[in-house]
């Protein structure tokens, strides 16, 4: 700790003769900036737009006006706009001022600037993840006590409505960023031998886009909430209150980071991999993980175009989405679930291509069928572009294309079962290591089948016109999002911890957490199962008194998650803290992250490294070599 | 560096995030609750098509904004959204008859419903509007509904649904400020004990989507909690 | 090397050498163990399923939700084999390789990389499953759309708006907030919204519908049991989404007829 005190001062003194502004900007100029312009634009648009007939319309255009000022003002307090307004005006950073952004002093600060050396960003990353899915758990546990309580109705409904949406959002964000975000910016690039991302600067942004929601997020409270849930539906957004604007800007700066972030990412992987590291030789985790963000830059705009249509509507009275004049709710379905269903891929890949490169680790075998799993992997992408409606059976929109869409629907099972298939064969046969990232793969395996045999039910046009809307559709989605997905990413956490903070994830703790949440997880969801076969609808803040046993079983069940959260959580401060000290390779795994030492350089590698075999040869070297 | 025990700190955390929850928990539930239950007055017995019955009633009002009842003095959150007062939360007694007074202050205009501009639950299907016997209103000219229903299970079926007509603008303004308002009684029997929920079924919120955005979307305005008891409770 | 044997073997078309190498690979331990497995878990699966499912699933009142409640049952039991090979080899794994301790465990373990044979059989099995459901649901979609297509269908008006239902008999020029129903007589749904979008939801018949204001939509479903059943609504629509239900009575035809000819739209109280 202290020898690291002096190099930050050092540095910081070299630094300080040849970097200007942006030295000076950090996430207190940031909040500092942004606050005033929107005080500033909300006290203008307040005189500016006239009150007319349609006061609710006004509301509407003031509180916006003052959210983009807001992000405006993050946006150059953070420094996001030095680069480019100097490159505009013909002179970009020089050299120090570059390496001062890439966080060349190694200090605390790097992490509240506009740092682009991408194990910063990951390390950020990380953290955002785990404040979003305490934030997010939290609500999960005010659902569940208000749903534990006989029948229901423990909170006002519209409180319940908001907490829901809140709920919903925060954890379909958390998720989204929980492996590429980390992960896929702290280890992607040295996993494939490249001293940073493609694009340093954009990495920076599209975390700090991130950051810059979160105020809005916060403000949404004070303006009414989200009771409309995390899906946003039209024509009821329309009516919801002022809260709904937070939504709509959530969802847009959210679209741009993720598209900011997958252009980086797969450029990266594209352009940055070690010479010899062919498609051949590179590890299943940045197939995944660009397939996984490569997925997302079509889906997502999709997403933020029916939420800039939903703006209009509510300040402007477009009526894209209003059918008393013209507009239509089943457009802004279709809009949503041409990105929804991809977002469950966007955010189930990189959770099993983690496990993937967990698995012949622990295993001590190569990876099973390397091109079957890439098989699997590009055909769930490609599938999943063509499966959307599957959410509208019983819409009414087009009853003719239930059939159609029923089929791709159920060719996804394929490619869904090459996964299976992969993992299975690479553990059959193979050592159980039983360290914390492969009781990882255990639990994804046992989680993702039921995750997957109940969305085949789902996927049946009779069953779903019984099963839709009801609770067993939440039991199922949480079996993929977080028993197949937060499983993975948990063992991707407890995998590449040693990499990323030097210190191993405490064993005993991360044993207990696991076994709490993974037996809690099954009681909850099966709870939920049981109550939604028997005819409970989602989303209700009360129930019929019939519901009552399945529900609390499923509240017990979501404490005992909880809990066992809170303890992976005490693990993760204890071990960054004070944990056992890592070596360069504790797993002794051949990916090329394990090849360089730990905590990782500056640039990550003394000599760019060559590849020359593909990074699963347990057990093969010496055959090769006779 | 002094060795800080795990145990401890994983305790510690699991305290912290445990309160965390009851804290939000506590918050969650304190938003919107009515700050009172108006509950019929109970006198006596009284002759219906179901034999004698104990006999109870209460008086609710309806405001074109929230400066009366429950909001306080100065309207509370929303001063302009319309209300129910004096409180959104009702308690009647388990097999009885109760009779309802509703003092009308609102406006009103045509509703998206004609079935709601009907009355439905009462003892005859009829309900008095200033002194006669009515049973419905014109689906052009109403200026809340009163409907209560609940779940399924678990509890008697119970449907009540009295239309209540607009004020007429033209009227001389009551003492309180307010046009004067339309009288209606309404008289039905309850079941047994159950617990229901009431709203409007008039579109009367805001100029947003379907006018049920604002004062309908949020509890204690157009909708509230209608709980029948049983009569030692 | 193993491997390169197995490979080479695929090559060669004799039935006689891959019927000994079924039967060797079958005798081998660690087959035989997964075996056990698999048998175990088919088992236990099936049977749970067997004893639980039915009776968790709503009660049936139509023939439509027969035919989900038997989707829902032979989907499980398709899926019940599957299941099982997953666990089978997840088990017979921890149970029979585990490895403790802070060390890797030394690479000792055959080097499969891949097996041609085994991802043909995965491939053709899967896709084999997925024809299978596809058949099913095909199929089981045109029996459930029968009522529909019914000559002699009743029909009933739908309306869903904030936050709640109500049904209009257009024969009859009836106005109710509960639903009636005679019994064995196919009825179709015309079901709209008066402001956002919710679904018409009769639990017992397994039959569901959005409604969308300015637009009509339809399901249809013939009643096959007398009783009382619940209508929910299965789209957040709002503040009173969770309260937005009622109740469906099928009755008897003559029952039925009778509850018609109460004249008047008004209902009566109590509403038995
Ligand atoms: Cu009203
Ligand atoms: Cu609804």
């Amino acid at each position: 700790m202290a020898s690291e005190l002096i190099t930050e001062d050092r540095t910081r003194h070299s630094a300080k003769k040849s970097v200007g502004i942006i030295r000076h900007l950090n996430l207190g100029t940031a909040v500092i900036v942004g606050a005033l312009l929107a005080v500033t634009v909300n006290r203008i648009a307040t005189k500016l737009i006239i009150e007319g007939d349609e006061t609710w319309r006004r509301h509407d255009q003031i509180v916006m006006a003052t959210m983009l000022a807001w992000f405006i003002g993050f946006m150059i307090g953070i420094g996001a706009l030095v680069g480019p307004t100097r490159w505009f005006f013909g002179k970009d950073l020089n050299h120090d001022e570059a390496m001062f952004l890439a966080g060349k002093d190694m200090g605390i600060k790097r992490y509240f600037r506009y740092t682009t050396d991408h194990k910063v960003v990951g390390i950020q990353y990380l953290i955002l993840t785990i404040a979003l899915f305490f934030i997010g758990g939290v609500l999960a546990m005010l659902i569940r006590t208000n749903l534990g309580h006989e029948s229901g109705g423990l909170i006002p409904p519209q409180v319940y409505n908001s907490i829901v949406g809140f709920h919903g959002l925060i954890m379909i964000i958390a998720t989204i960023i929980m492996i590429t975000g980390p992960f896929g910016n702290f280890i992607l690039p040295i996993m494939i031998g490249a001293r940073d991302m493609a694009f340093p600067r954009l990495n920076a942004l599209s975390f700090w886009l991130l950051i810059s929601i979160l105020p809005i997020l916060a403000a949404t409270i004070a303006l009414g909430g989200i009771p409309m849930g995390w899906s946003g539906y039209n024509p009821l957004a329309d009516q919801g209150p002022l809260g709904v604007d937070s939504y709509i800007f959530t969802i847009v700066i959210f679209a741009i980071s993720s598209a900011v972030a997958g252009a980086n990412i797969t450029t990266t992987a594209m352009k940055m991999r070690a010479r010899g590291m062919n498609w051949s030789r590179t590890p299943l985790f940045v197939f995944g993980t660009v397939a996984s963000v490569a997925l997302a830059l079509p889906a997502f705009p999709v997403f933020m175009l029916s939420q800039v249509m939903s703006a209009m509507d509510r300040a402007f009275g477009a009526n894209f989405f209003n059918p008393e004049f013209g507009g239509s709710a089943w457009l802004y379905e279709n809009l949503f679930w041409i990105m929804g269903h991809p977002e469950v891929y966007v955010i189930l890949i990189p959770a099993v291509v983690a496990i993937m490169e967990i698995t012949p680790v622990f295993a001590r075998k190569p990876l099973f069928s390397f091109n079957m799993a890439i098989v699997g992997i590009f055909g769930i992408v490609g599938l999943s572009i063509f499966v959307w409606a599957h959410h509208m059976y019983i819409s009414g929109w087009a009853p003719l294309l239930n059939g159609p869409f029923m089929l791709t629907t159920e060719l996804i099972s394929i490619p869904t079962g090459l996964l299976f298939l992969v993992i299975l064969g690479t553990i059959w046969r193979g050592s159980v290591w039983t360290r914390l990232p492969m009781l990882s793969v255990y639990a994804l395996l046992f989680n993702f089948i039921i995750g997957g045999v109940t969305g085949i039910f789902l996927s049946d046009v009779p069953e779903d016109a019984a099963l839709h809307g009801s609770m067993f559709v939440t039991a199922h989605f949480h079996y993929t999002l977080m028993g197949a997905g937060l499983t993975g990413a948990l063992g991707a956490l407890a995998y590449w911890f040693p990499k990323m903070t030097g210190r191993m994830l405490d064993e005993k703790l991360g044993r207990i957490s696991f076994w709490l949440v993974q037996i809690g997880f099954t009681v909850t969801f099966f709870g939920m199962f049981a109550v939604g076969l028997e005819g409970q609808p989602r989303r209700v803040e009360a129930y019929d008194i019939i519901f009552k046993n399945g529900n609390l079983i499923s509240t017990m069940g979501a404490y005992t998650i909880f809990i066992g959260m809170l303890i992976l959580l005490a693990a993760v401060i204890t071990s960054w803290r004070n944990g056992e000290i890592a070596g360069s390779n504790p797993w002794g795994a051949q990916t090329l992250e394990w090849m360089t030492p730990t905590p990782v350089p500056l640039e990550n590698f003394e000599v760019l490294p060559v590849v020359t075999t593909n990074p699963y040869q347990y057990g093969i070297k010496q055959e090769t070599s006779s | 560096m002094v060795p800080v025990n795990k145990a401890l700190r994983t305790l510690g955390v699991i305290a912290i995030g445990s309160l965390v929850v009851s804290l939000c928990v506590v918050l969650a539930m304190g938003v919107s609750k009515p700050p009172s239950i108006l509950k019929a007055i109970q006198n006596g017995k009284a002759q219906t098509p179901e034999g004698l019955l104990p006999a109870a009633h209460m008086e609710i009002s309806i405001w074109p904004d929230s400066m009366q009842g429950m909001h306080g003095a100065h309207g509370g959150a929303h001063p302009d959204f319309v209300s129910y007062g004096p409180t959104s939360h009702f308690q009647v007694p388990a097999h009885s008859v109760v009779t309802i007074t509703f003092k009308q202050y609102d406006s009103g205009e045509k509703i998206w419903n004609p079935y709601f501009a009907k009355v439905h639950g009462t003892v005859d299907g009829s309900m008095t509007l200033d002194g006669k016997k009515v049973t419905g209103i014109d689906p052009n000219a109403v200026g809340h509904t009163f409907t209560v229903h609940g779940m399924n299970t678990g509890q008697p079926d119970m449907f009540l649904s009295i239309p209540l007509p607009p004020t007429d603008e033209e009227s001389e303004p009551e003492p309180n400020g307010y046009a004067k308002p339309h009288i209606i009684t309404a008289t039905f029997i309850t079941g047994a004990a159950g617990q229901y929920i009431w709203n409007c079924e008039y579109p009367c919120g805001d100029g947003s989507y379907a006018k049920f955005g604002n004062a309908m979307s949020t509890g204690g305005y157009m909708s509230g909690i209608f709980d029948v008891v049983d009569a030692n409770a | 090397m193993w491997l390169m044997q197995m490979l080479s073997e695929t090559g060669e078309d004799t039935t006689k050498q891959s019927g000994n190498r079924v039967s060797s690979f079958l005798s081998r331990r660690d087959v035989q163990q997964a075996i056990r497995a698999w048998v175990f878990w088919a088992v236990t699966l099936g049977g749970l399923g067997y004893l639980f499912i039915p009776h968790l699933m709503a009660d049936s009142a139509s023939k439509t939700m027969d035919i989900v409640k038997s989707t829902f049952m032979a989907f499980y039991y398709t899926s019940v084999p599957v299941a099982a090979v997953v666990l089978a080899i997840a088990t017979q794994t921890v149970l029979h390789n585990r490895h403790t301790g802070t060390a890797p465990p030394p690479d000792d373990n055959p080097a499969i990389e891949t097996n041609q044979m085994a991802n043909i059989v995965w491939v053709v099995i899967s896709s084999a499953l997925c024809v299978f459901l596809l058949v099913w649901g095909l199929v089981v979609d045109n029996v459930v759309a029968e009522p529909s297509r019914a000559a002699n269908a009743t029909v009933v008006n739908v309306t869903g708006q904030q936050w709640i239902w109500t049904f209009n008999y257009p024969d009859a020029h009836k106005d109710t907030s509960e639903l009636y129903l005679p019994v064995d007589q196919p009825v179709i749904f015309k079901v709209q919204s008066k402001d956002v979008t919710h679904a018409f939801w009769i639990v017992q018949m397994g039959i569901k519908i959005n409604a969308n204001r300015g637009e009509i939509t339809e399901t249809a479903v013939t009643p096959n049991k007398i009783g009382v059943f619940d209508v929910r609504c299965a789209e957040l629509c709002g503040l009173l989404h969770a309260h937005m239900q009622t109740r469906v009575h099928v009755v008897s035809k003559a029952d039925y007829e009778k509850w018609l000819a109460n004249q008047g739209s008004v209902e009566q109280w109590p509403a038995s």
